[in-house]
């Protein structure tokens, strides 16, 4: 049983986040098209998916699934599992998605010698050739050790970002959720919970980098390299990146700290709206957690300990 | 040598009703492989009683059924003046019963081999379920239904019992190699029976054969 009513943005990266057996998988299904959950209302923009007198079936529908496993069809090679979706779709190319999920030198394998990692880009690469109105990631990265899931993960934004499908991700993993999304719904015991506080998030990009490290910088930051941090190689050189900001991993203090381990100290103003403290780095605006803040306009060091890097894309291409 | 439209009767029986089987095996095997309706152990001990019962009782529950004072039996004597029994038609009708699980059982169990899952993802990808079947569960089913198509095709080629019953050993119309051997055999004329025989057992063996070198490679591959 689902208890759930509530609108969606079709636009980047929705995660639905909440603990085991709360539903999310279900909601997911019924959304698509998967399940028949007899009192749904879906609606996509102007088309109804489904109401009191209409079901449109899910291969009609344009969207794409990732399961948690890859699920490829074994007697066709991976090029071949890549093209089933866009021929369906009349779609002939898709040079676009082969590039950005790096699958170039997988197209001749057959599927059964790919490892966990390389067919689960796959599975992504095909829901995504047939240019889908919607993408639905079911737990992508829960059958992967976390090295692949690390590996992957970059791969999910950057695909999804460059071919601006929005997106709907089912997690139950904080990082990925902190990682990827844009905003968040919360599922539990059947029911939604509401719209969470969306991840701390600044945009950065990457203006220099080597066969290890890249260098990248926040926007709005000096040319003085106060907004600057150097982060393993996981993008290309003018490419915009989200830096995700665990919540753990942040600390927020009234001086600045000096002699320190973080990645980088960024000074902020604090501020209120409507009631929910934010603070402002260069121009950009992080979401606070609820908390004890006092002193609107007072300035605060954020200390950044770690981050999760979300790859979107050379904004030319996009 | 008088053999050869008793062999040539035997191929185009056996090849008729394979392809027979096949246009209904596929889609009872695919229906047997997904559904969950309770009816289906009924469908699958109908399907099966060929298996069990005596060619004896299936030849004459066969005969009774195409007696012309039934419906089925009136009906064909309307159409083409002719009786079902005694008839090279007679004889598929009975080979499609007797032969059907034969087909069916390795096809159902083909089906069920394809996981639920890549028919799920073919959908989504903008197959409708006819698609799916063809494109998806069909080539992954392929061995299963090569193997119901071959086992069905040498079956009818061996059947004696229900085919005597049914089709009244008529030469040139009914009467199959089996029966020719048992003739040839009643007549002392073993020279016959002998070359017959051997054929037979040639052919059965070449084709189990095949079927387990293709049993074979396919577990190669995987390994």
């Amino acid at each position: 049983m689902l208890d759930a009513a509530t609108s969606i943005p079709m636009e980047g990266i929705t995660a639905i986040s909440g603990p085991s057996g709360g539903g999310k998988t279900t909601l997911l299904r019924v959304l698509a098209g998967l399940e028949t959950a007899a009192q749904a209302r879906v609606s996509i923009g102007n088309a109804i998916w489904q109401n009191a007198d209409t079901l449109l079936p899910v291969e009609a529908r344009h969207i794409g699934f990732v399961f948690q496993d890859p699920y490829l069809f074994p007697h066709l090679s991976a090029g071949e599992n890549i093209a089933y979706g866009a021929r369906r779709r009349g779609i002939r190319q898709f040079d676009g998605v082969i590039e950005a999920l790096d699958l170039g030198g997988l197209l001749n394998r057959s599927v059964d010698g790919l490892s966990g990692g390389e067919a689960q880009r796959v599975a992504l690469g095909r829901a995504l050739a047939s240019d889908p109105k919607v993408l639905f990631l079911d737990e992508p990265l829960a059958s992967l050790d976390p090295a692949r899931k690390a590996e992957l993960l970059p791969y999910i934004a950057r695909a999804v970002i460059e071919a601006r499908v929005p997106a709907i991700y089912v997690s139950h993993s904080t990082d990925e959720v902190t990682s990827l999304a844009d905003r968040v719904l919360g599922l539990a015991g059947g029911a939604l919970t509401g719209w969470r506080r969306p991840p701390m998030r600044l945009t950065a990009h990457v203006i220099a980098c080597d066969d290890k490290t890249m260098r990248v910088r926040i926007a709005g930051a000096p040319e003085s390299g106060e907004g600057d941090l150097t982060l393993p190689l996981a993008a290309r050189v003018g490419e915009r990146v989200g830096l995700g900001l665990p919540q753990e991993s942040v600390l927020l203090s009234a001086t600045r700290p000096e002699a320190s381990n973080a990645l980088a100290i960024l000074p902020g103003a604090l501020r209120h709206e409507a009631g929910r403290p934010r603070l402002s780095v260069w121009g950009q605006d992080l979401r606070l957690p609820q908390g004890d803040w006092h002193g609107v306009g007072s300035r605060l060091w954020l200390s950044v300990l770690r981050v999760l890097l979300r790859p979107e894309g050379i904004d030319s291409q996009r | 040598m008088t053999v050869w439209p008793a062999i040539w009767l035997t191929l185009q029986l056996a090849l008729i009703t394979t392809v027979l089987l096949m246009i209904i095996a596929l889609p009872l095997g695919w229906w047997l492989a997904r559904t969950t309706n309770p009816v289906r152990p009924v469908v699958e001990a109908i399907t099966a009683l060929p298996l069990v019962l005596p060619p004896t009782v299936l030849g004459f529950y066969l005969l009774i059924l195409m007696s012309p004072d039934t419906p089925l039996g009136g009906l064909w004597v309307r159409v083409t003046g002719d009786t079902l029994a005694f008839s090279f038609a007679g004889l598929v009708v009975a080979s499609l019963i007797y032969s059907l699980p034969f087909a069916v059982q390795p096809v159902q169990s083909a089906f069920m081999a394809v996981p639920r899952m890549s028919i799920e993802t073919a959908r989504t990808l903008g197959a409708t379920p006819r698609d799916a079947f063809f494109s998806v569960a069909l080539p992954l089913a392929k061995r299963g239904v090569l193997t119901g198509a071959v086992l069905s095709f040498a079956h009818t080629i061996g059947e004696f019992g229900v085919v005597l019953m049914v089709g009244g050993n008529i030469p040139g119309r009914t009467r199959v190699i089996s029966i020719e051997i048992f003739t040839a055999v009643e007549r002392l004329d073993y020279a016959t029976a002998h070359a017959l025989s051997l054929g037979l057992l040639c052919f059965s063996f070449v084709t189990l054969f095949l079927i387990y070198a293709l049993g074979r490679r396919g577990a190669a591959r995987l390994g």
